[in-house]
């Protein structure tokens, strides 16, 4: 009861109050503000600035303008390699692991029986996937005496040193960025069920074989989960850091393992150049920034909305 | 309304409890302040007694004034545990000294430390490492020189091996004590080396009779002839040995030859492609010490520093021995290398009782026992005989091997540029590449002194 009045009174004092209002509505998400500005923000900010500067973490920042930019450009090959190394990854490991999440996604959508078993047992290598076991485990499979070694000895086949060997050793990050395919796949899957039955019965009728409906039902329909999807991955690929540091830990053999975010993490901690590493970051930003808004503009050409008119 | 007041009673009590217990628990372990002049209070001894501390700025019996040090170091939690022990141990001998104590891992502490001088609020003692570290902490001119204070006799080391005292000296100034001593090893399975009718190796041994003692084991045993070398710190000593050293004395340059660079890395390639050396892939597999080859029995040598040996002896789980690395004039190139250091803040207030705390740490046998040389082999000789009886087997032998490296080899050098991190990097990078035939060795001793001048220039900056 008492509630209810209050309500009352304060709807009658409303236009009057208006201030108040808003006053107790910033007071409700000060602590996101605080937080906001404080932990994102000011940050976001301080490195932008840093990335201008020499920093060692210890003296001052001392402003030398857009030098740690061409230092990067121009003299470092490191630099140069780990973007190498990076756009191979990324425009490998993506659209295998896509490739790889819809056909699961496709043999689940099928699947009748112990559906919520499978689902979970397919998405956990996404929850372990970063952990420093599965890194032991990986070392374990492609190791020189490791599992995969073993088998293609017993098959008599030659062995190869999967981590070792500068032309592999890439491979096995791109596997493993595949395997855990979990949550494109949890997305693709939501997107086969919204496709209504009655299509594929049309076409069925029309006598297309599964092929047909797949290439001719499936996919357009799904093209705007396709592209949400690219764009996650292909951001989620620039930034991969953890399977690189904690299988090859400094980018070897060779630094064919030298991701961008992990030359970033060298940079920065390991030889506190703080100033490089920030300038690094806001590259990279760009970059994304750059590759997304291609995804973007591209997809008026290959993306199909059911409702047109809504675009 | 009833339940919600029930419940709040029940939480109160068990917060009362909490504290009352966790009182008495404090009052039994800070026995030492109790002592300190409010002994006979024991209605709520902790909290109490240290509220006196601060509120009576007076002096105790022995008249000197009471002192807070702050206290930082980085380490494992063995460490973490035997420092605070012995910092209780100090407390309890010197009632107005209290120490408030900070630790971290090693990857934390440098950044925490950075702030802390950024802010003026550096603790008064710290753990300081040496080489690139030392240096950028001499050039920012933050840490104390201990000289006058070793002088007066504040901080003993009368009995501390002079070379290693020199590690602690940057720009001229003392400004690390170092707490323990390291030195690189050959560690030598003796029975392999048996098997293939190769003597062991002595304080005499060279280069030659380890490439021909790795090809004895590889030809009998087709074993690898020895774990792989790791080139940043077993170069350092092959520039040393070669009477070079790895910076110029102003440390505006490397201090050494292509041609070594050259030499080195031509033989380690030479034993590769014999096979009697682990290919790259294979030293990368064998990373963790617990997993190199020597612990399997598949090579006979190992190159570390000594410090390492105990856990590598115990995964082995059998005796290895201990030699220097191989000459000639090995006593050049040997060095002992302090393993840590403690230095004192030039901005502390309480400077003569943070020397009296580190005389105490260096030379006071009770508390190097309770220390157990984790920070390496103990600096003085007096403390290495009082621990003489308690070792086992293993650190008895490294011990004895640190005493004789003491008597064979020649300061370390001590002169680090900026970037020297960056420039070991880089030298590793150029190893790689000549282990995987991509550069000659003679390229790659050109490309390495381009990088390291390139990232030396950019430190001058």
């Amino acid at each position: 009861m008492p509630l209810l009045a209050a309500e009352a009174k304060g709807k009658r004092r409303r236009k009057k109050g208006m201030e108040n209002d808003n006053l107790t509505g910033y007071l409700f998400i000060l602590p996101f503000l605080i937080g906001f500005f404080a932990l994102t923000v000011f940050p976001v900010a301080m490195s932008l600035y840093l990335s201008f500067t020499n920093y060692d973490m210890l003296g001052t920042p001392r402003w030398i303008g857009l030098d740690n930019y061409e230092r990067m450009l121009m003299d470092d090959t490191k630099f140069i390699k780990s973007i190498k190394v990076t756009l191979f990854y990324v425009f490998t490991a993506v659209p295998f692991r896509l490739v790889f999440a819809l056909a699961i996604a496709l043999l689940l959508a099928r699947l009748v029986v112990l559906k919520g078993v499978y689902r979970t047992l397919l998405y956990l290598p996404s929850v372990i996937g970063g952990s420093v076991a599965v890194s032991v485990m990986w070392r374990q499979l492609f190791g020189n005496e490791g599992a995969l070694n073993s088998i293609l000895a017993k098959l008599g086949l030659p062995t190869v040193s999967w981590l070792g060997d500068p032309s592999y050793a890439i491979w096995t990050l791109i596997l493993l960025y595949g395997w855990q395919f979990g949550s494109s796949m949890l997305i693709f899957l939501a997107g086969l069920k919204n496709i209504p039955a009655s299509y594929y019965e049309a076409a069925e009728v029309d006598g297309a074989g599964p092929w047909r409906r797949f290439i001719n039902i499936t996919i357009p329909l799904l093209t705007p989960i396709i592209l949400f999807n690219v764009v996650m991955q292909t951001i989620q690929g620039f930034m991969a850091f953890t399977p690189s540091y904690i299988i090859f830990e400094d980018g070897r053999p060779l630094n064919s393992t030298l991701l961008y975010v992990l030359y970033m993490f060298q940079r920065a901690f390991t030889f506190f150049d703080m100033g490089y590493a920030s300038a690094m970051a806001w590259l990279l930003l760009l970059v994304i920034g750059l590759f997304t808004a291609l995804i973007f503009k591209s997809s008026s050409y290959w993306v199909h909305y059911e409702s047109e008119g809504e675009r | 309304m009833m339940r919600t007041r029930s419940t709040f009673m029940t939480l109160a009590a068990a917060l009362l409890l909490t504290f009352s217990l966790s009182a008495c628990s404090g009052g039994g372990s800070n026995g030492a302040e109790t002592n300190n002049g409010v002994a006979g209070n024991n209605a709520a001894p902790a909290e109490t007694s240290e509220g006196a501390n601060q509120t009576e700025p007076a002096k105790t019996e022995g008249g000197e004034e009471d002192v807070t040090l702050r206290l930082m170091w980085w380490g494992s939690q063995t460490r973490h545990d035997l420092t605070n022990e012995v910092v209780k141990l100090y407390e309890s001998n010197n009632p107005h000294v209290k120490i408030e104590t900070e630790f971290t891992s090693f990857d934390g502490y440098w950044e925490k430390l950075a702030a802390m001088v950024a802010g003026n609020n550096m603790p008064d003692v710290l753990q300081m490492n040496f080489g690139e570290y030392l240096t950028q902490y001499a050039s920012k001119d933050v840490l104390l020189d201990m000289k006058p204070l070793t002088e007066n006799g504040t901080i003993d080391v009368g009995k501390a091996n002079e070379g290693i005292m020199a590690s602690g000296v940057a720009n001229g100034k003392l400004l690390g004590i170092p707490l323990g001593m390291n030195a690189l090893t050959v560690i030598y399975d003796e029975k392999m080396l048996q098997d293939a009718g190769v003597a062991s190796p002595d304080l005499n041994w060279t280069w030659d009779d380890w490439k021909k003692a790795a090809e004895a084991v590889h030809a009998k045993s087709g074993n690898y002839g020895t774990q792989g070398l790791e080139i940043t710190n077993i170069f350092e000593y092959y520039v040393r040995q070669h009477g070079q050293t790895m910076y110029s004395a102003d440390g505006k340059g490397l201090g050494f030859d292509d041609k070594l660079l050259t030499d080195y890395l031509a033989m380690t390639l030479e034993q590769q492609e014999k096979k009697t050396y682990p290919s790259m892939d294979v030293i990368m597999q064998h990373e963790a010490i617990e997993d190199q080859l020597i612990v399997h029995g598949k090579a006979p040598f190992d190159f570390r520093w000594s410090n390492q040996v105990v856990a590598l002896t115990k995964a082995a789980n059998r005796m290895l021995k201990l030699a220097p690395l191989p000459g000639p004039d090995s006593s050049k190139g040997m060095y002992l290398k302090p393993s840590l250091f403690f230095s004192i803040s030039k901005q502390s207030k309480h400077q003569e009782e943070a020397a009296k705390f580190i005389n105490y740490f260096i030379n006071d046998a009770e508390a190097n026992k309770i220390m157990k040389g984790e920070r390496g082999v103990p600096i003085t000789s007096d403390i290495r005989e009082a621990l003489a009886a308690d070792l086992d087997e293993t650190n008895k032998m490294i011990f004895d091997y640190i005493d004789m490296i003491g008597a064979n080899s020649s300061p370390i050098d001590s002169v680090y540029p900026a970037g020297a991190s960056e420039i070991s990097k880089a030298m590793e990078e150029i190893n790689e590449q000549v282990m995987y035939k991509q550069l000659k060795p003679e390229e790659a001793a050109a490309e390495f002194r381009k990088r390291a001048e390139e990232i030396i220039a950019r430190g001058a900056e």
